[in-house]
C-alpha cells in the first residue's frame, strides 16, 4: 500500500466520526436561531432605507471591513503587477506570441459576431448590478467583475493588439486607485462632521431610488471603479505574458 | 430540504470529484470552471444572489482565464515539453 493512501486512512479514522458527530448536531437546515440577521434588516429597511441587505451591511454596518477588502485586493493586485512585470519590464508589444511551428487558427466569424454582441450587454449588465447595489442583489464587487469581464471579452472577440489599443493601462491603474481612495475618502466625511469613521452621514433618501442608502451608493462606486480596474488590470498583466518578447528580452 | 436543493447538492459534490480526478492540466480548468457553476446554481437555489454572483464571475470567468493563461505561458516560455506519453 501507497504511504499516502495509508496517511488518507490513518486521518479518516478520526476525522470521519468527527464530521459525523458535528454533522448531526448542527442547527436544523436552514434555520437561522441568531437574531443578528433580523436586526441588520430591520435597521437596515427603515433607517437606512435600502432593500438589499447584503449591501447595507457591506457598505454601511460592517463598512471598515469593506475598506479592509478594498485594500487587501489594492495589495493583491499591486503585488501580482510587480512580479509580473519584474521578470518582463513595462513596455508592451502589440503582438501575441505563437509557438514556432504552430499557426494560429483564425479566429472564427461566430465569436467575433458574439463578443460584438455580448460586450456591451455584459458592460451594462455590470453597469446596472453596480448602481442597483442597495436596491437588488449585486453590488459593486460583483458588478465590478462583470464589468473587467466585458473588457476580456473585447480581447476575445477583436485580438490582442485590439484589446490593448481600446484599454490603456494608466485608465486601469487610476480606476483602480481611484476606486480605492474615493472609498477612504467618503470615510472621512463622517470625521469631518464630528461623527465616526466611515459613519453614514448623507440623508437615506427615498426607499427604492438610486440614491437611497445615504453614504452606501458613493461606497459602492468606489469598490465597483476598483474592482473593475484591479480585476482588469490583472487579466491584462496576465495575458501580456503569453505576447512575443520584445528584441533583447528574455 | 427539498428534491431541487439535493440534486444541486450532489451536483456539487459529483463536479467537485470530477476536478480532483481529472489529471490533465487544462481539463482540469474547465472541470473547476463546471464546479463553480454548480455552486452558481447552489447558492441561487439557496437564496444567496449575491453569493451566486460573486461565484459565478470570479470561480467560472476570472479564475479560468488566469489558470489558462498561466498554462499557455507555461508553454511559450518553460522549457521544451517532453513527448506525450500516451
Amino acid at each position: 500500500m501507497r504511504p499516502r493512501l495509508l496517511l488518507a486512512l490513518a486521518a479518516a479514522l478520526v476525522l470521519v466520526p468527527a464530521a459525523l458527530l458535528l454533522a448531526f448536531r448542527m442547527p436544523e437546515f436552514g434555520a437561522h436561531p441568531l437574531p443578528y440577521g433580523d436586526a441588520a434588516t430591520a435597521l437596515m429597511l427603515h433607517e437606512r432605507h435600502v432593500t438589499n441587505m447584503v449591501s447595507g451591511v457591506n457598505f454601511d454596518l460592517r463598512a471598515i471591513d469593506t475598506l479592509g477588502e478594498e485594500i487587501m485586493l489594492l495589495a493583491a493586485v499591486g503585488g501580482a503587477v510587480m512580479l509580473l512585470r519584474g521578470a518582463r519590464g513595462e513596455g508592451g508589444q502589440r503582438r501575441a506570441a505563437a509557438i514556432p511551428g504552430r499557426p494560429i487558427p483564425r479566429r472564427s466569424e461566430a465569436v467575433v459576431l458574439l463578443c460584438r454582441l455580448l460586450a456591451p450587454v455584459t458592460l451594462l449588465f455590470g453597469l446596472y448590478v453596480v448602481l442597483h447595489a442597495q436596491l437588488t442583489p449585486g453590488g459593486g464587487f460583483q458588478g465590478g467583475v462583470i464589468i473587467a469581464s466585458a473588457m476580456l471579452l473585447v480581447w476575445l472577440g477583436e485580438g490582442y493588439a485590439a484589446w490593448r489599443r481600446m484599454l490603456p493601462g494608466p485608465l486601469l491603474h487610476a480606476l483602480e486607485g481611484g476606486g480605492a481612495a474615493l472609498y477612504a475618502l467618503a470615510g472621512l466625511a463622517g470625521l469631518a462632521l464630528g461623527d465616526a469613521f466611515l459613519a453614514n452621514v448623507l440623508p437615506p433618501g427615498e426607499s427604492g431610488s438610486l440614491l437611497s442608502g445615504g453614504l452606501i451608493p458613493l461606497l459602492n462606486l468606489g469598490v465597483a471603479l476598483a474592482v473593475a480596474g484591479g480585476f482588469a488590470m490583472l487579466f491584462l498583466e496576465f495575458l501580456e505574458e503569453t505576447r512575443a518578447p520584445e528584441e533583447g528580452e528574455e | 430540504m427539498s428534491l431541487l436543493l439535493i440534486t444541486l447538492f450532489l451536483l456539487v459534490a459529483a463536479t467537485g470529484t470530477g476536478v480532483v480526478l481529472t489529471r490533465e492540466p487544462r481539463r482540469q480548468v474547465l472541470a473547476l470552471a463546471a464546479n463553480g457553476l454548480a455552486l452558481t446554481l447552489l447558492f441561487t437555489a439557496l437564496q444567496a444572489p449575491d453569493a451566486a454572483f460573486s461565484q459565478l464571475v470570479v470561480g467560472t470567468a476570472a479564475v479560468p482565464l488566469l489558470f489558462l493563461v498561466a498554462l499557455a505561458s507555461l508553454r511559450l516560455h518553460g522549457p521544451p515539453k517532453e513527448e506525450r506519453k500516451e
